[in-house]
Order: C-alpha cells, then structure tokens, then sequence
C-alpha cells in the first residue's frame, strides 16, 4: 500500500500558524471596536458580518479542497487523497454548522426580534441547511463501509455530488428569492453599496484570515488522521508475540 | 460653627468614584465606545488560549510523525535483513 508519509513541516509552517494567530488577533479587535455603520434593527450587530459570514467562506473552500481531493482520489488512488477529502469535508462542515448556528443567533434578535421566532426559513438559511445535511451524510456513508478503498472511492464519488449541488442550492436558487440576506434583489452580494467603507476592509481582512485559519486546522486534522493510520497499520504488521512456553 | 464635610463617604462610594474621575491612562481608551474595548480584550484573551492550544498540539503532532517514521524505518530495515 502507498505509504501516508507526509512531508515534515518546515519552519515556514510554524511562522504561518503565527501570522493567522496574530493577524485575526488584530481582526478581533478591530472587528469589536471599530467603526459600524448604524442601521436600524441591526444597530452594532453589524459586527457580526466579520463573524458570521467568513465561516460560510470557510464551509465553501473546504468542500472545493474535499472535492479536488476526491477528484484526485479517483483519478491516481493514492490512499492521502482520501484522508485529505474527508478532513476538508469536516472542516467545511463544521465551520457551515457554526455558521448556520451564529445566523440563527443574529436573526432572532434582529430581524426576528418581537416575534420570538427563531427559524422563518429564510431561503439561503434553508438551502444551506439541506447542504449541511447533503454534506453531513459524508460521514454517515463513510461510517457504513468497512473496506477502506471502497469506502474512499464511494465517498469520493459522493463528495463530488454534494459539492456540484452546493452553488445551486446555496447560490443560484436564494437569489430567486425574498431573503434577509444580501443578493436577493439578484444584485450582486457584497457590492459597494452592501458594505460601508469602514467596515469593508475588516470584512477583507476577517475573510482572509478565517481562511487562513481553516487551512491551519485543516493541516493539523490530516497529520494527525494519517498519523492515526500508520500508528495502526504498524500494530497491525507486529510480528505475533513469542509464546512462552513454560 | 459649621463642621467641614465628611469625604471618606464619597472614596466608599463607587458610584462617585466612577463619575467624578476623568479617565486616564488606559482608562481612556478601554472605557470609550460603549467599553467595547473591554469586550475585544477579553475576546483576545480566550483567541490567544485557544491558539497556544494549537501551537502545543501541533508540537505533539510533530513528536509523533517523527516516531512513526522513525518505527517504519525500522521496520521496513527489519524486512530487508
């Protein structure tokens, strides 16, 4: 079997892990302190922009990353390939449920607020939910196949349609309709007149860096799966212990 | 004759404490805006916990890959003799 070895980190992977830390750091503050715009019902919930949406940025890039790898998979079947997938879907996806969870919360006490509603099925809100779910059945068809190259060749398969449903269900078909989101008036979303000049930078800046930090986990998840197989198959390939005969 | 007031009230009183005193020193950054510097503060707080979380673990991780390389190394030299 090919082997999972990865090529060690050098110490530009260390200095990488400071700049993400520092510059959300920097994001953090600038993202809590500075200027909002005032707009009814939202008021300094706006903050939440630098929040919220980069996480949906994430859940995109993370299940482009499962798809490329996935694609990969199929075409060379190299065992890394599918570690690599099945780290980025769960990346992708729990940064979409921390998302979808972060949206509920500023929905309610913004738009929703008097009404005590917590879901109005908001289209975008609701597509995004049946991704999630699209997406969360990954894991579940992964977890119903024992063999390991069948198990990464059908998921793999799979991830492939669940990422080529993603900009239908989560992009095109919002926009044809009524939503509290941005882009529903078919305009495009975050276009000059979505986002004030001051707080446009930082949205830039949180977008950047939150990418950034979902790479780093991303790093991190696939060293310590591969790292997790080879520790088993090393078990698995012990000579039987010597029995003592006495 | 009329006593001179009694100010060791008003040091006890928070409440008059904060309003009498003009903000200085770090004061007068962290308690304008509504204190939402105080809510970045700690925000930073909890970020650079989490990341020192990250930083160690990723250290263990490293510890450990050189470990297995170095058991199939091992192994594989076991195999060839």
């Amino acid at each position: 079997m090919d082997s999972l070895r990865l090529r060690p980190p050098g110490p530009l992977y260390r200095v990488f892990g400071v700049v993400v830390a520092v510059w959300l750091a920097v994001v953090i503050w600038l993202g809590v302190t500075g200027p909002v715009t005032q707009l009814p019902i939202l008021e300094q919930t706006a903050r939440n922009l630098y929040f919220h949406v980069p996480m949906w940025f994430v859940l995109y890039a993370g299940a482009l990353v499962g798809a490329w790898h996935s694609g990969r998979l199929l075409a060379t079947g190299r065992r890394i390939h599918d570690v690599r997938a099945e780290q980025a879907w769960l990346v992708s996806t729990v940064f979409g449920a921390v998302a979808m969870m972060t949206g509920i919360v500023w929905s309610r006490y913004t738009w929703y607020q008097g009404t005590g509603i917590w879901w109005n099925n908001d289209p975008r809100q609701s597509m995004v939910m049946v991704q999630l779910l699209i997406g969360g059945a990954y894991f579940i068809l992964r977890g119903s196949v024992d063999e390991p190259r069948r198990r990464g060749r059908l998921a793999a398969v799979y991830a492939l349609f669940a990422t080529a449903t993603m900009p239908f269900l989560t992009y095109v078909l919002p926009r044809r309709l009524a939503s509290l989101h941005p882009g529903a008036e078919a305009n495009p979303a975050f276009s000059e007149m979505d986002i004030a000049a001051d707080m446009r930078w930082i949205f830039y800046a949180s977008a950047a860096g939150f990418l950034l930090l979902g790479w780093w986990v991303y790093t991190l998840r696939v060293r310590s799966a591969a790292a997790a197989i080879r520790s088993v198959e090393l078990a698995d390939d012990a000579p039987a212990p010597v029995a003592i005969v006495t | 004759m009329q006593t001179p007031a009694d100010t060791t009230i008003a040091l006890l009183d928070t409440t008059a404490a904060q309003t009498a005193a003009v903000p200085v020193g770090s004061e007068a950054y962290m308690l304008a805006a509504d204190k939402l510097p105080v809510v970045a503060a700690v925000m930073l707080v909890v970020w650079i916990g989490i990341v020192a979380l990250l930083f160690t673990t990723e250290r263990r991780l490293a510890r450990v890959e050189q470990a297995l390389d170095a058991a199939e190394d091992a192994r594989a030299d076991s195999v060839r003799s």
